[in-house]
């Protein structure tokens, strides 16, 4: 059954491909038909990934997409559980997203192809669908590098913008750098195993000399950390995710950079073997360093997708935070705790991956209504927009982790994991945890005061612009698609036992593990002792709450005289935009406290005919540069500039000179071989 | 069937080598172009002959495709092609080699003895003629020193294509029935698209530039 139902989601996707581009010249069928096709693949998908998840572990579902054509290549597409379980992420978030696009892409009719970004959607979809499925590793780099691809093409649809394209090189760079250590990390494996097949590398690390499995450890984590965003591999991620049409820009955080996680998962669980000590330090540490500095430049940020973007470098952190304890709790055999720890870091890519759609399909129908990204140029929406607000505030709930909904359900995991870990070991690394874990603390905080800033700036007071005061309300499928992912938030939230026994058989693969870490909807851990709470009673809690309020009003305050006045206009006549709180003076303090790190920039303009202290005009200009770029990656092109320069020597530009390069090449290699 | 290198189909396609070979030499040291052509496309038949010879002892009959396709495209189509481009540029004759006839002789001599050096460790995997593959090998360094030592576009592509000749003969030497087919008919195919595009480019050339010499690309350079 789920054979089936993986090739009718499989065939879906590229219907839609096909349908895009053969509607190209008829905007509504593409649009429906891009639309239709991921909806249809989608469920499909998410049907075959749960009956591999819940089903009784039977004959793993495998087949061949095509012959085979060279030797090696088999293009092999197999569904495990890990597999399955990101499977499950992608198909769920195609829903979604199918639904949202297709009354979102009106917005594009008759400026744009809709075809093709009907074609690029579906196609991302479908390769990044064949990169958890992929069963061998040649397969693997085709749809990861046909993924990069689509991924490009997305980024750079608007291809009008000097920064779309600049995002879709940068993009593409950035990617065959990363491809390139992968392809190297499974050239490695290769030579011990023989064979292209993951099947052949599983728990190969055995097998391999100390070096090579550390080299192979440097080279995924290389590989892989570029598309998931961990800093400082993260440039092109603020830079590529805002620029997408709004739909694509949620399968890119969502999805798109949790193909890094899956292909760290899959290589460190199942491949390399029992760990040393300092991969999982390294993946603790990077987790913690990308969270902190995430959240922190997505605080100074007033670009609202790029705000979410960096909020997307932060949830991978954390992410990352829960595969590097588990990795460390492996190495000192507590298999227990690890399967704790990879469960509380794959519950918190389905939720990053839910949450951060739902907000970036909000930012969307916001930036489609006020057709600006800047938060400055918005407020007040609530009122024009208030169903999308509600979206948008279910997720920004969601991603700064309050209780009852589901980012706080994995990152209490998280916490737990890390808090348990300090009695592991003994020797002076376990201080690592404690120090993790308030990190992590902070960036929950930190997370908070962004969400407040983003929907307190783009949603409350007033309008500050004229689109923010004419916006109209998002169309039924964008709010049905927004809707159906803060719903998600919801469920996942209130009922976290649902999906820890999906995650049963994949920890049992990965870890040789079962927890059950819950009974009913109690959330506990009792082997070894550790929190216990309740998203549910929580909610129960304040529902009950709630009479109290109101009670204490119908009590008190029904007779008294309402007088209205205006708020906090203090004394002056009229509030205008003007004197709304911005963003950027919202996060004045907190750039302050963090000053030795942001190292703001500032410049004062004045202009005076006789003395500074009447200036006819006074220009203020602020902002922060990531040292990242200054400091790591501008010396990184000099350097490759000035080696290329000197390549250039050789590139004399005469034909028989390149014919001498590959003659005596040749007989080189010819006499060497004697 | 396994033959021995003594019988006669063996010597047959030793013979027929060298004649390759030989003819290699003569284009080394030919200044006509036109009649380069004509010395092509000879050691193409010749090797056509070499690929009848295998398919007809060794009851291969795929490796009638690769006949019929040499016969066609290698024998009769490219160099028609070629003469009609000759033609139609009206190139003087002159094929204008960096080196004199008497050096590049001497240099391809001591191509073919690294041929025969480099071939001496296989010599047992061969299954037909003597010294097939060491000829091969002599081929194609040879080809590819007279793509180094002419100026004129034509005349390289007339190299490259000579190069082709001795992959194909190193195919045909090592395993009985060649290549997998698919290989070496898209290898074919290559090299026809490749002389066609080049057929054009050389035109073109000729028009920009009213010149051929391949040196003064050189001024193309960024």
């Amino acid at each position: 059954m789920p054979d089936l139902l993986l090739k009718l989601s499989l065939s879906a996707y590229a219907f839609g491909i096909v349908a895009g581009l053969a509607a190209a010249r008829r905007d509504e069928l593409a649009r429906l038909a891009g639309a239709g096709a991921g909806l249809a693949a989608g469920t499909c998908g998410v049907a075959a990934a749960l009956s591999e998840l819940i089903g009784a572990p039977g004959k793993r579902v495998a087949f061949n997409l095509w012959p085979s054509l060279l030797p090696h290549l088999r293009l092999g597409v197999r569904l495990d559980p890990l597999g399955a379980y990101f499977l499950l992420i992608v198909s769920a978030l195609a829903i979604a997203l199918s639904l949202y696009s297709f009354g979102y892409v009106r917005g594009f009719c008759g400026r744009k192809s809709v075809g093709a970004l009907a074609a690029f959607f579906n196609g991302l979809l479908l390769t990044t669908t064949l990169v958890f499925l992929a069963s061998n590793a040649f397969f693997f780099l085709i749809a990861w590098e046909l993924m990069a691809l689509t991924a490009y093409c997305l980024v750079s649809f608007e291809h009008e913008t000097k920064e779309s394209r600049n995002a879709g090189v940068l993009l593409f760079i950035m990617s065959h750098l990363g491809t390139g250590c992968l392809i190297a990390g499974f050239l490695l494996l290769f030579q011990a195993s023989g064979s292209y097949e993951f099947e052949s590398f599983r728990r190969l690390g055995v097998h391999l000399s100390a070096g090579r499995r550390d080299a192979a450890f440097l080279l995924f984590l290389v590989g892989f950390g570029v598309k998931a965003g961990i800093i400082p591999l993260h440039i092109w991620l603020p830079a590529a995710h805002p620029v997408a049409p709004s739909h694509a820009s949620a399968l890119l955080s969502g999805v798109l950079i949790k193909a890094g996680i899956y292909g760290l998962t899959r290589v460190l669980f199942e491949f390399l073997g029992t760990p040393p000590n300092w991969w999982g330090v390294t993946l603790l540490s990077i987790g913690t360093v990308s969270a902190l500095l995430g959240v922190l430049y997505a605080l100074m940020e007033h670009d609202l997708k790029r705000l979410l973007a960096y909020h997307s470098i932060e949830n991978i952190g954390i992410i990352l935070m829960g595969l590097g304890a588990a990795l460390m709790f492996l190495h000192t055999h507590h298999p227990i705790l690890a399967t704790f720890a990879l469960i509380a870091s794959l519950y918190h890519t389905l939720n990053h991956a839910i949450f951060k759609a739902l907000l970036f399909l909000g930012a969307g129908a916001v930036v489609h209504a006020t057709h600006t990204r800047n938060m400055e140029e918005m407020g007040g929406l609530i009122k024009r927009m208030p169903k999308t607000a509600l979206c948008f505030l279910v997720g920004a709930v969601a991603i700064a982790a309050l209780p009852p909904l589901n980012g706080f359900v994995s990152e209490w995991l998280t916490y737990q994991s890390l808090l348990l870990g300090f009695g592991t070991t003994s020797s002076l690394i376990r201080l690592m945890f404690p120090l993790c874990g308030a990190m992590l603390a902070l960036t929950g905080a930190l997370a908070a005061a962004c969400f407040v800033k983003a929907f307190g700036i783009t949603f409350l007071a007033q309008p500050r612009g004229e689109p923010a005061a004419q916006a109209r309300e998002a169309s039924p499928t964008m709010l049905a698609g927004m809707g159906l992912l803060a719903a998600a938030c919801i469920f996942l939230g209130l009922f976290p036992s649902a999906l820890v026994r999906l995650l049963a058989p994949l920890t049992l693969e990965l870890t040789g593990q079962r927890l059950a870490l819950t009974s009913g909807s109690i959330l506990t851990n009792t082997r070894p002792l550790g929190g216990t709470v309740s998203t549910l009673g929580i909610a129960l809690m304040g529902i009950c709450l709630l009479p109290i309020p109101l009670g204490l009003w119908l009590v008190f305050a029904r007779h008294s005289r309402v007088r209205i006045g205006p708020t906090w206009d203090c004394g002056l006549r009229g509030l205008t935009p003007a004197m709304e709180y911005t963003a950027t003076g919202f996060s004045k303090p907190i750039r302050m406290i963090f000053k030795a790190l942001f190292r703001p920039k500032r410049e004062v303009q004045r202009e005076y005919d006789y003395s500074p202290y009447f200036a006819k005009t006074l220009r203020f200009d602020s902002h922060i540069e990531e040292p990242f770029v200054r400091r790591l990656y501008r010396p990184l092109n000099r350097a490759v500039l000035r080696l290329s320069r000197r390549m250039r020597t050789l590139q004399a530009g005469s034909i028989h000179a390149y014919l001498i390069y590959i003659f005596v090449t040749f007989l080189v290699l010819l006499i060497f071989a004697l | 069937m396994n033959s021995s290198p003594s019988d006669f189909p063996s010597q047959l396609i030793t013979l027929l080598a060298a004649g390759m070979l030989v003819i290699q030499l003569l284009m080394a040291v030919q200044r006509m172009l036109l009649t380069s052509i004509r010395l092509f496309a000879l050691q193409s038949l010749l090797f056509a002959a070499i690929a009848t010879v295998i398919a007809y002892c060794h009851n291969a009959p795929e490796v009638y495709w690769v006949v019929g396709l040499t016969l066609a495209g290698k024998v009769c189509f490219l160099p028609w092609l070629l003469n009609r481009q000759v033609r139609r540029i009206g190139i003087v004759q002159e094929i204008a080699p960096l080196l004199n006839p008497s050096a590049s002789m001497l240099l391809c001599g001591a191509f073919t003895v690294v041929g025969y050096l480099v071939a001496r460790p296989f010599t047992s995997l061969e299954r037909l003629g003597n010294n097939t593959l060491a000829v091969a090998i002599a081929l194609l360094l040879t080809g590819f020193f007279l793509m180094l030592n002419r100026r004129k576009a034509i005349s390289q592509v007339l190299a490259l294509l000579t190069v082709e000749n001795g992959a194909m003969l190193a195919a045909v030497a090592l395993t009985t029935y060649g290549m997998p087919l698919v290989v070496e008919v898209s290898m074919f195919f290559d090299i026809l698209v490749a002389v066609m595009v080049l057929g054009i480019l050389v035109y073109r050339i000729r028009e920009s530039f009213a010149s051929m010499d391949l040196s003064e690309l050189k001024l193309l350079k960024g």
